[in-house]
């Protein structure tokens, strides 16, 4: 596994494309967040009262969970635990059906799922994300947590949206690209049977899904189509809606872009009491919303002392974007899901110790990313201990 | 087609469980620097080299061996099935490096030895009994290994009952103040790095310089050892002016050292990255850490020029 990864890297830090795309990017992305806290000193503060709620959480995690599931029950939404990839696999196929329109928003932890692949085979899926749909056409996989598409050049962004029936054109600018973007996904919004998103934070006391978005396209998926279907991991629940709401824009800040154009705050389906008081589900928002609550090897790995901590990720991708092995080979290097330093965390959590443990060796542990994490993960601590297991068990 | 890291690893882990040190360094090459100095042998202060400084040259050598055996011959090497298979002699894969460059090396040392003097600092050395501090050994994964070797080195310093060691290089200096205690019970001694020792003690400048230098941080330094402010007095009591990076201080990037003996590639990308982002502030730049010497060293030419901070040290306080 250790020379198959090898292998990859290797072949990734010679990709001219990709490395383009990934400097580019970097030289944009690594400066943002420097720029944001300087300015809005209090997101600083923010990143404590989180990492101390998450504290909270994690030590109770079947409380939270059962206490954010009766909240959106209480909201008149529908709750389910999903214990394994599975579960929360067949729970979405079930509550979708077949030969279905489906819209999705940009979430990691459909990535873990292979969500998209999953339903696309009974139905017809569009991410609407513009750089997830760009991983979506290439069936590549997202090179960063936040910026998926981070190391697609423009040419190769035109090249692939032509191909899937996007009316773009070689010498088209930016903001004509994005222009007939919203004009091909726009029907695909109205014409939905299910809206499909993650969330960036979700509270127990009420239940309440929060996303994040720049693009205006989770407010569509979540609001336009009949079902809305939200998967989120159980890491994110945080005890109050003000929390959750602190969680939300402190991701949003270390991943360089605040304040976040939209935050949408969801708690159940929408409905109206206008005639006689009488409460009706389903107005111009969905009629029902599902909030399906991912464990995914989480509350497995609470029991480990050292992989747990990484449990703590706000999931910015700032560890990545700030890591020398993951500037030169992005994603490449960390797992089939998340890359970078948090990637060895995160893969040790959803796909076992062992396969993290053969990646581990690519890190330089110069503790950059411990550095510059806005919950302070020990993530060289993390990596070490999956070199050290690496030597113990799986060599 | 890259390196067989695992193998690299075992060899470089057989490697120190032989010998006692990741290459082989024979006992002139690792105390010459001593020579004419007449420190006395052991004492309750001892400088502690670490052998890094030493070790450099023939890291890379290896290193650039290593580095061209990826590129030609690894395929046939690898099917061949011998080379890196069990126990191996490593002395097969390097050339000795040039004398000259073993004497900068002992000159650097031997430079700190003559500043720390200079200082009013009392110490003695291990001389042949001083063993490397194993910390490859722990960065690789290899804990049983590494803490195997840490009581080694441990017992060492008991036999001489050394208290307090003066460290020179950032690797040795962390390995020793923040990782020993964790593996070895009653680990005592207190470790201290010579520029914390240097900054303390104000050393008042023979030289001014007037010169403009940009600062590599090395990682260990900066991020674990937190000597980030005592090299910058030191300089800048001397007259220098530090044209400070973005990435530097606790910010510090890392120069891809700690990769090149398992992917030389990857480590001369890296070095290259942070060769360019240098040379934005200034040419004249000054590294703390051998291994960053070194690697750095790999791609400087025409961006960077590259001096150890002892050689600067030596300009300002000693000569």
């Amino acid at each position: 596994m250790l020379q198959k990864a090898s292998e990859e890297i290797h072949r990734a830090l010679y990709m001219k494309s990709l490395r383009k795309g990934l400097s580019r990017s970097v030289n944009r992305l690594v400066p943002a967040p420097y720029r944001i806290l300087d300015r809005w000193r209090y997101l600083l503060g923010y990143t404590e009262e989180i990492r101390e709620a998450k504290e909270k959480v994690l030590n109770d995690i079947d409380y939270y969970i059962d206490a954010t599931m009766k909240m959106v029950e209480e909201t008149k939404g529908h709750a389910y635990y999903a214990k394994t990839k599975d579960e929360a696999v067949k729970l979405v196929k079930d509550l979708v059906g077949k030969d279905k329109l489906i819209v999705k928003s940009k979430s990691m932890v459909t990535e873990e799922l292979g969500l998209r692949e999953e339903l696309d085979r009974d139905n017809t899926v569009f991410e609407t994300d513009l750089g997830e749909l760009l991983i979506q056409f290439s069936r590549d996989k997202p090179m960063h947590t936040t910026a998926p598409a981070i190391h697609i050049t423009r040419e190769k962004a035109i090249m692939l949206l032509k191909r899937h029936g996007v009316k773009v054109r070689d010498n088209m600018s930016t903001m004509e690209i994005v222009g007939m973007v919203r004009l091909f996904l726009r029907e695909k919004f109205v014409k939905a049977d299910a809206g499909i998103s993650g969330a960036n934070s979700i509270a127990a006391d009420t239940g309440s899904i929060f996303l994040v978005s720049n693009e205006g396209n989770i407010r569509n998926t979540t609001s336009l189509p009949p079902i809305h279907i939200a998967i989120t991991g159980v890491e994110k629940i945080m005890p109050t809606m003000e929390l959750a709401f602190k969680q939300a824009v402190t991701q949003a800040a270390y991943a360089g872009l605040y304040p976040p154009t939209y935050v949408s705050v969801i708690s159940g389906p929408s409905s109206t009491a206008d005639i006689e008081f009488e409460r009706v589900y389903g107005v111009h928002g969905p009629k029902e919303v599902h909030v399906i609550l991912y464990d995914g090897g989480r509350v497995e790995a609470l029991k480990d002392e050292v992989i747990s901590e990484q449990l703590y990720c706000i999931r910015c991708g700032r560890c990545q974007a700030e890591c020398p092995i993951w500037q030169l080979v992005g994603n490449t290097w960390g797992g089939r899901v998340y890359g970078g330093p948090m990637g060895m965390g995160w893969t040790a959590i959803i796909e076992g110790i062992e396969k993290a443990s053969s990646l581990s060796h690519f890190c330089l542990l110069c503790g950059k990313c411990r550095e510059v994490c806005p919950m302070k993960i020990d993530m060289p601590r993390i990596i070490r201990y999956l070199k050290m297991y690496y030597f113990k068990y799986v060599k | 087609m890259p390196l067989p890291m695992a193998d690299v690893i075992t060899m470089i882990k057989n490697n120190i469980s032989k010998r006692g040190t990741p290459l082989p360094i024979s006992t002139g090459e690792a105390t010459g620097w001593a020579m004419d100095l007449d420190i006395p042998h052991g004492g309750e202060t001892i400088l502690y080299t670490g052998l890094l400084y030493q070790l450099t040259p023939f890291i890379e050598s290896v290193v650039d061996r290593l580095d061209k055996l990826d590129d030609e011959s690894l395929g046939g090497l690898l099917k061949a099935g011998k080379v890196f298979s069990g126990i191996l002699d490593i002395s097969r894969f390097f050339v000795k490096p040039d004398k000259d460059e073993i004497r900068e090396q002992h000159n650097k040392i031997k430079r700190i030895a003559l500043l720390l003097r200079k200082a009013g600092v009392e110490f003695g050395y291990l001389y042949k009994d001083e063993m490397y501090s194993g910390v490859l050994l722990y960065d690789l994964g290899l804990e049983d290994e590494f803490k195997k070797h840490a009581e080694k080195v441990f017992n060492k310093f008991r036999k001489h009952g050394v208290k307090k060691v003066i460290t020179i290089d950032p690797h040795s200096t962390h390995v020793l103040r923040s990782v020993y205690p964790q593996y070895i019970e009653g680990f005592e001694i207190e470790v201290k790095n010579y520029l914390e020792i240097l900054s303390e003690r104000g050393l008042s400048p023979e030289n001014n310089i007037e010169e403009d230098i940009t600062i590599h941080d090395p990682c260990y330094y900066a991020r674990y050892e937190d000597i980030i402010q005592q090299p910058r007095s030191l300089l800048e009591n001397g007259g220098l002016h530090i044209v400070e990076a973005e990435k530097s201080g606790r910010l510090t990037h890392c120069c891809g050292g700690p990769l090149e003996s398992l992917s030389p590639k990857i480590a001369a990308e890296i070095a290259k990255y942070r060769a360019a982002e240098l040379s934005g502030y200034c040419d004249k730049v000054v590294v703390m850490c051998p291994i960053c010497y070194s690697n750095l060293k790999r791609v400087a030419r025409g961006i960077i020029e590259l001096t150890d901070i002892s050689s600067i040290l030596w300009k300002i306080y000693g000569d």
